[in-house]
């Protein structure tokens, strides 16, 4: 699973394999007994920082290919420590194996999973004071001062942001209006994707209807089964291997990330203007990657550093040319409107990330019965 | 040799072969007979607030399976797996005999041939039909090239689906099949020939029923992971192949319900338990009467 611009055939991304094939990984790697427990711990007292100094090699964990190898090995050279790579395919499985006890230096969970982990006392509190570059994400009037996942940014750094939207062929469709409704679009009748995701699927249904897109009502539920039932006609499938279904022809409209356009239209297109992107009228679901350091880590200091250099906004630049998402960081994000000032909607402002179309956690019982909607559009 | 002597060569045989079974024995029991053990007593569980799968006593995840979309989807999976049984054994019977009957020294290298492929992870091999299949892929640029159609939808549809299983497992049929033919006294054939049975006749009556055995084994190795499987319908399949197995995938994954996963699959196993006893007892009588 490699990610590099400008390669001929294009590979999955990993938000594609987040509800893709490899998810066979996930639940085969998925512990048994160790995950299995009546006595979740709640708001455990947080554990505190770690200093940054090096204290050893760098033992990693992210989404495959999710950051630019020449930054990466800019932190070997310039530390002279080594850094090992893991890689999840989900966000479940990324928590299942910390739970299992596995050590990582350093993760980078989605909003929603920081404010479990926090809850959970699985993550170490990240002092601001020893990051020379916190001022790049903590300024005066930052939202990532105090993002609504991790209250006083105590735990958790901002690495992406992103949106989610609808991307399409400008060459095979020229009836777009700016609204959700674009998921109907009669002339992308059979060409038309939904996100195999469960929270975007119901989110991009109930922003349609005006519902909360965390809503676990269950008449708003039906509503969103319903009306996502009706979709299914003018579905080709639900996929979220969103790059390669615009790619290959398949797709025609793609419920999608605004990053995944921009690689589409900047990194492999021959033709950029071939791909579009709008941010529906309704409203649309934002979301962060964040860096946390586990509490079990065994090189935390390191993993200080390792963000730190990773919050300079030259290797921000860097990791934005090779993700296309928009990294919060202050003195790179000129870099980003520039790399996005052919589809400004790509670009995610201040006022997205207070629009609170955000995932929350939510509790089992309403994950289940959001879990059983989502099962019977997909089974109909 | 005297009576004595074999009877005690026999025993210690016996117990021989019952040291030698303790090993598989205890390897079964820890890491097959636990984890179904495990699956067993979840599908009696709960999830707690927090999103812990936890042990209890309720029925409530058998009671949830009882549903008429989860019926209808067992009914699609079955459909899609005796498909691809099918469709594997027209595939796998030509190709094991042309090998077997006609490879003569190349046998081994034609088989190797089939099996290497299957070296390839199953589901790096589904990607590369998604990139042969798709609406601007090699197939489809191909057929334009030669003015046939305008392309034809491959991917997406029941039918990639089932393709992708049979992609995916036909090697399960060719081998026990091709290990039976290899063992067929081909004097046999000739015997039937000699008989002046046609050569249809003398597949029908000679051939095929000395290979029942590879054939009904090739069948259950197809049958059983095709049923299951979530990777085909996940990648090839459209909006409307979901099957068994990506439901039970989607409750351990984005639908944090790892109980009612668990009873997904004590029930699919309860029935396919049921399937699988009546197939036995169909084809063993057969052979007994041939």
């Amino acid at each position: 699973m490699t990610r590099r611009p400008g390669l001929e055939l294009p590979r999955p991304t990993r938000r594609g394999l987040l509800a893709g094939g490899l998810a066979l990984g996930a639940s085969m790697t998925l512990p048994g007994c160790a995950y299995i427990r009546d006595d979740a711990p709640t708001d455990a007292p947080l554990p505190e920082s770690a200093k940054a100094e090096i204290d050893g090699d760098l033992v990693y964990f992210n989404w495959a290919d999710y950051l630019a190898p020449s930054v990466v090995k800019g932190f070997e050279q310039e530390y002279g420590v080594k850094v090992i790579e893991s890689n999840y395919d989900s966000m479940e499985g990324m928590y299942a194996k910390l739970a299992a006890g596995n050590q990582y230096d350093v993760v980078f969970p989605i909003a929603k999973w920081v404010v479990k982990l926090r809850q959970e006392g699985k993550v170490r509190q990240i002092d601001h004071d020893q990051l020379e570059n916190a001022h790049q994400v903590f300024y005066s009037g930052s939202y990532f001062n105090n993002p609504w996942y991790d209250a006083g940014s105590k735990v958790s750094i901002p690495f992406t942001v992103y949106k989610t939207g609808i991307g399409w062929r400008t060459d095979r469709v020229s009836s777009m209006t700016g609204s959700w409704k674009d998921l109907w679009n009669d002339e992308a009748r059979g060409h038309i994707f939904t996100l195999d995701d469960q929270d975007e699927a119901l989110a991009m249904a109930a922003l349609l209807l005006g519902y909360d897109v965390n809503t676990a009502d269950p008449s708003e539920l039906g509503d969103i089964k319903d009306l996502l039932i009706s979709q299914k006609d003018y579905l080709r499938a639900y996929s979220s291997d969103d790059i390669n279904n615009m790619m290959s022809g398949d797709a025609w409209v793609h419920h999608m990330w605004s990053g995944d356009v921009l690689y589409l239209r900047q990194g492999l297109a021959d033709d950029p203007t071939t791909f579009d992107f709008e941010a529906p009228s309704e409203g649309v679901p934002i979301n962060s990657d964040t860096y946390v350091i586990p509490t079990n880590a065994k090189h935390p200091g390191t993993a200080m550093v390792f963000i730190d250099y990773l919050l300079r906004p030259e290797n921000a630049i860097k990791n934005m040319h090779y993700l296309y998402y928009p990294f919060p960081v202050k003195d790179a994000l000129p870099a980003f409107a520039e790399l996005a000032k052919d589809v400004p909607a790509c670009n995610v402002e201040i006022s997205d990330l207070e629009n609170e179309n955000v995932f929350r956690l939510l509790s089992a019982e309403e994950t289940q019965r959001r879990a059983a909607v989502w099962t019977e559009v997909k089974a109909s | 040799m005297s009576e004595v002597a074999v009877k005690r060569r026999s025993a210690q045989r016996t117990s021989l072969w019952g040291w030698l079974l303790a090993l598989p024995t205890a390897w079964m029991v820890a890491f097959f007979v636990s984890s179904m053990a495990i699956i067993v007593l979840l599908s009696f569980g709960r999830t707690t607030n927090d999103g812990y799968p936890v042990f209890a006593t309720s029925t409530a995840n058998y009671r949830a399976i009882w549903n008429e979309v989860y019926l209808e989807l067992f009914l699609r999976s079955l459909t899609y797996a005796v498909a691809t049984v099918v469709i594997s054994v027209l595939i796998a019977y030509p190709v094991a005999y042309t090998i077997a009957l006609h490879g003569g020294r190349y046998k081994n290298a034609l088989i190797a041939a089939i099996v290497v492929p299957f070296f390839a992870s199953y589901l790096v091999r589904m990607y590369a039909w998604k990139a042969l299949l798709s609406d601007d892929g090699l197939v489809n640029s191909g057929l334009r090239h030669s003015g046939l159609t305008d392309g034809v939808t491959f991917l997406n549809t029941p039918y990639a689906v089932v393709g992708g299983l049979v992609y995916g497992f036909v090697v399960f049929t060719i081998l026990p099949v091709y290990a039976s033919l290899e063992r067929l006294d081909t004097s046999l054939i000739e015997a039937g020939k000699d008989l002046y049975h046609s050569p249809m006749r003398t597949f029908f009556t000679v051939t095929l029923p000395a290979t029942r055995a590879g054939l009904y084994g090739g069948v259950l190795l197809v049958f059983l992971p095709a049923l299951g499987d979530f990777v085909s319908a996940q990648l090839l399949g459209g909006a409307n192949t979901y099957m068994m197995g990506n439901l039970v995938q989607q409750q351990f994954a984005e639908g944090q319900n790892w109980p009612l996963g668990s009873a997904l699959t004590v029930g699919m196993m309860a029935a396919l338990t049921v399937l699988m006893v009546a197939y036995l007892r169909a084809t063993s009588t057969q052979r007994r009467e041939s």
